[in-house]
């Protein structure tokens, strides 16, 4: 293959978002159009992402290399089995996202939709970079579009919420930022070459005492933007605040990149300070997931209840990353996707409960699905893949991670179980009291059941709901060799340090190793 | 290389200064943008010496004036800006009722001050040019004659400037009674001979980085800044905010960075150094916040903009300090003329109120506003993060990491006060009518270079980086 289909799918929505610029603000539903098949051909072409990726190579594919700046700085992408089926449910959601918000954007239109595709191009490139300074650039490229999505076509409290989004993620990027320089100069002065290409980081083994620092930068950044108790604040804000295809996208896909982070990133780079923090980490995921759920239970708004329903099961995720084992690692992968999947849905139904009540109080609300059959059925799928039922996407996701748990840690799982049983428990409460029961408010008389867009958007959300629960195969087999590769570098890193302890080699603070594990093997020869 | 070509430069700017001047009496017209053109003609005849002299290294006067590569490299961005200033100035001046045919005639004579103080190594000559730069611009900051800030601006200019050369000739005399000379080269051997420290001279060097604390504005010497900034006609604002600064901040390099290899003497001002630059960059932002007007945040957030600077001084880095002013020039000339552009007759929008809703009345103004402002808070992928980025890697590179964090943080907090910009422009409704003057090309041109630089700057500054390299190169350390 030579086309260069991820910068192609990467910057079509860039192009697009310029293409916009000059297009008549008052042709509103050109403009809608237009964008709609952007996103929608930006999905097509990664589909073919998909069908050429080689799930034996555990290596980036499609990768793309060519100088930039210099110093290092090059523009450097490539997919591995993590990133792809990330960078498929971005194009995936996209052009829902669009599609939901065909209404309810009334106003600003154009500069709605250049957000939007700017937000897309953003994100694909933080999934795709391999270059640490080009991860650093989409990565607070999303902020932007994001920032302005809150903010301008957001609820009441909408700047509150969206500069909290905005200081909190620079809080942990920019010390993330010094993080980088520190590991930059780093290898700097290990090799006397400049580079921020992330496979000549992965060779760099650091003294431990020095990795502690740079994993909690590191770390910080991603905590909070999965995000972990007890960094998950911003997160109820921006999503009640968010209008719907924002929240979409935030929920389903930018929170995402948090967890990507981890994997890509902290883990690979600092196992021992990762080893030393596993602990933490652990706890911590967990009280979000118990915290999540709890908090989840008592809320009084629908929106905000799927928000902490997002840290709940975002904390599962992590929890399930951080056994440290195939299982774990693909189940949290596989996770992400359902939790985009189904979050991403609830979200979408909430914003058309909205668009008919203008409310999301659980209160204002009783016996719509006597009003809204049809609703009543995708609202009660999607719920149920938030919740696990076996069948749907989101049980074999969670088998997986709470697999993966088991064999790493027997009472973090059992205490991580209570992830399904919270969910059930406050996604089949808040259900009964939106949908069932009498009509108590007379509005809801009015209310018109789902309308064609509506059931073209929500449907690929269903089948794949189906598919993915029934035959996730084809979608676990993709990362497999990449979640295997990942674990055996962090293995190779932690045991040279211990060997090199053993061995009582004079301990620098920096070394870098050859990543190939022969090339290991062979120095271990020549050292004894 | 001895060479009358070193002074062309300097020569066409002073005989533009006295043209303009000439023509202003001999041409009695209401409209003066004519002498406005005249001034750009001299810059640019000005700068096409720049360019010819590139590389050649010429110099005269017996060496106290040289104009290597590094100094022509900062000539030439004080040039690009004087003509940026030029431009927003013409129809703001005729708004604003002070058309008076001085100001271009002044501006081009500040600017051949600051020429003179970037190319020379000798500390009188450069303050020779530090004194042409200081008249200049006193009178430029007081020019709204009817308006007190104005007046308040240009005396208190005036009275901090004078206090700040007294320290510098202060420090310059104790500096010729220990070492003898004038000369930075000599000054530095003398430092760098003696086997203790040496009290006197330290406290020459001391006072004469005081002097120049004021120029570019370092807490605790920044105290000037926002009333001038707010009281000076906003195009002098701009100016103020890059040309003195750069120039500034060249001496110090020729100054610190020779020093930082002496054995005794620089660790003393280096720590000195490293609190003034933390300082600055957190009492900077953290000020800022406060602040409802644009130009007053504006100052606060230069200030701040002098602490990321002084970063680069303490970890020698040239380049990266070379490559944050052409993108501070573009990103914060061009944050001014948006200012600008939002004003009409006798009236400018200054208040933050004023900016409630302007992004979508004036998507175009809005927008390049809000880019301007994105860079300076140092998002990618504009130029503004790519120069906090090479000033806050080298110095990491060089240990820093302490600075570097309490410099990302205080960028942080940065952040809010940029955005709160933003959020009044976009997600405010308006509170009262904002009606401004749109036909002005020349602002709107300035606008769009400027918008241009920081993209370019942010997205590929290759070409840029490769001629900061030369420059950087040609840089005599001894």
């Amino acid at each position: 293959m030579d086309m260069p289909i991820i910068s192609i799918i990467t910057f079509i929505p860039l192009a697009g978002a310029l293409l916009l610029i000059f297009i008549n603000k008052d042709r509103e539903d050109l403009l809608r159009t237009i964008a709609l098949i952007l996103t929608l051909v930006t999905f097509a072409i990664s589909l073919s992402l998909y069908f050429n990726f080689n799930a034996q190579n555990p290596d980036p594919q499609f990768v793309e290399k060519g100088a930039w700046i210099g110093y290092g700085i090059d523009y450097h992408v490539g997919i591995d089995g993590i990133s792809l089926l990330l960078v498929l449910l971005t194009t995936f959601l996209m052009p829902i996202a669009l599609l939901s918000s065909w209404k309810y954007i009334g106003k600003m239109v154009k500069e709605y939709l250049l957000f939007m595709l700017i937000l897309e191009t953003g994100i694909i490139g933080v999934f795709v970079s391999l270059n640490l300074f080009l991860f650093y650039v989409f990565w607070e490229v999303t902020l932007v579009p994001m920032y302005f999505l809150i903010g301008i076509w957001g609820g009441k409290r909408r700047i509150y919420a969206t500069i909290k989004f905005v200081l909190f993620t620079m809080f942990g990027s920019l010390l993330m930022l010094v993080a980088i320089f520190f590991l930059y100069s780093m290898y700097y002065k290990a090799t006397g070459v400049y580079s921020f290409n992330i496979f000549d980081m992965y060779k760099l083994v650091l003294n431990p005492s020095i990795q502690v620092w740079l994993f909690l930068a590191f770390a910080l950044a991603f905590a909070i933007k999965v995000p972990m108790f007890p960094f998950h604040t911003w997160l109820p804000d921006a999503h009640v605040q968010a209008p719907t295809a924002g929240s979409v996208i935030l929920a389903a896909v930018l929170l995402k990149m948090g967890a990507y982070g981890f994997l890509r990133f902290a883990m690979p780079l600092f196992p021992d300070a990762l080893t030393k923090f596993l602990p933490y980490l652990g706890v911590l995921a967990l009280i979000g997931i118990i915290y999540g759920g709890l908090m989840a239970l008592i809320q009084k708004d629908v929106k905000s209840l799927v928000a902490y329903s997002s840290v709940s099961h975002m904390g599962l995720i992590m929890l399930a990353v951080f056994a440290l084992n195939v299982e774990g690692i693909q189940g949290g992968i596989y996770q992400m996707l359902n939790h985009g999947l189904s979050t991403g849905a609830l979200f979408l139904c909430v914003g058309i409960l909205y668009e008919r009540a203008h409310t999301r109080l659980i209160k204002d609300f009783g016996g719509v699905s006597k009003q809204m059959p049809v609703f009543a059925a995708f609202f009660l799928i999607c719920m149920l893949s938030s919740v696990g039922l076996p069948g749907l996407n989101g049980f074999v996701g969670e088998i997986l991670c709470l697999f993966g748990i088991f064999k790493a840690n027997t009472v973090l799982a059992i205490l991580g179980v209570t992830t399904v049983i919270l969910a059930a428990a406050y996604l089949l409460w808040m259900f009964q009291r939106v949908m069932h029961g009498p009509i108590t408010n007379d509005k809801i008389h009015q209310f018109k059941d789902l309308n064609k867009r509506e059931i073209i958007y929500l449907l690929p959300i269903i089948i794949l709901m189906f598919w993915m629960g029934v035959y996730p195969q084809p979608f676990l087999r993709k990362m497999d060799a990449s979640v295997e590769k990942l674990i055996n570098q962090i293995d190779q890193k932690r045991t040279y340090f211990a060997e090199a302890k053993g061995e009582d080699k004079n301990l620098l603070d920096i070394e870098v190793i050859e990543s190939t594990a022969e090339d290991h093997q062979e120095k271990e020869e020549t050292a004894r | 290389m001895n060479s009358l070509n070193a002074l062309f430069p300097l020569l066409t700017l002073v005989v533009g200064a006295l043209l303009v001047l000439l023509l202003e009496v001999s041409i009695k017209r209401e409209n003066k943008s004519y002498l406005a053109y005249t001034s750009i003609v001299f810059l640019l005849i000005c700068s096409f010496f720049c360019v010819r002299s590139w590389g050649k290294d010429f110099a005269y006067f017996n060496n106290h004036l040289y104009l290597d590569n590094f100094a022509l490299f900062i000539s030439f961005v004080l040039i690009i800006a004087t003509i940026l200033v030029t431009l927003i100035s013409m129809k703001y001046l005729s708004l604003q009722n002070s058309n008076i045919g001085e100001y271009y005639a002044l501006l081009l004579l500040a600017l051949s001050g600051m020429l003179i103080m970037v190319s020379s190594n000798d500390l009188i000559v450069i303050f020779l040019g530090l004194e042409v730069l200081s008249m200049s611009s006193y009178t430029l900051a007081g020019l709204k004659r009817d308006d007190q800030k104005s007046s308040e601006a240009a005396l208190k200019y005036f009275l901090l400037g004078s206090f700040a050369s007294a320290f510098l000739v202060y420090g310059l005399a104790l500096l010729y009674g220990v070492s003898n000379s004038t000369n930075i080269v000599t000054i530095i051997n003398f430092f760098r001979a003696e086997s203790s420290m040496s009290l006197m001279g330290l406290a020459g060097l001391g006072l004469v980085i005081v002097g120049f604390g004021f120029k570019i504005a370092v807490v605790p010497f920044h105290m000037w800044t926002p009333d001038v900034y707010q009281g000076a006609p906003t195009p002098i604002t701009a100016f103020f905010s890059i040309g003195p600064k750069a120039v500034g901040f060249t001496v110090l390099v020729r100054l610190l960075f020779p020093f930082w290899h002496t054995a005794f003497d620089s660790r003393v001002i280096f720590s000195l150094l490293w609190i003034i630059s933390a300082l600055t960059m957190i009492t900077g932002n953290l000020i800022a916040l406060r602040q409802t007007n644009i130009k007053r945040m504006l100052a606060y957030s230069s200030i701040a903009h002098a602490g990321y600077l002084m970063v680069a001084i303490l970890s020698q880095d040239t380049s990266g300090l070379l490559f944050y002013f052409v993108v501070y020039l573009f990103m914060n000339i061009g944050a001014f003329s948006a200012v600008i552009a939002l004003g009409k007759e006798d009236k400018e929008y200054l208040d933050l109120d004023d900016y409630a809703g302007i992004g979508f009345k004036y998507p175009w103004i809005g927008a390049t506003f809000a880019i301007f402002l994105f860079s300076l808070a140092g998002f990618p992928p504009t130029g503004g993060f790519l120069a906090k980025f090479y000033v806050f890697s080298a110095a990491v590179r060089e240990g820093l990491v302490s600075l570097v964090v309490i410099g990302v943080l205080a960028s942080l907090v940065s952040v809010y006060y940029y955005l709160r910009v933003i959020v009044y422009m976009y997600m405010r409704e308006p509170t009262h009518e904002v009606d401004i003057h749109l036909e002005n090309p020349a602002l709107f041109l300035v606008l769009f270079l400027c918008l241009y630089g920081v993209l370019q700057l942010g997205i590929f500054p290759g070409n840029v980086l490769v001629i900061i390299k030369q420059a950087v190169n040609t840089l005599a350390i001894f």
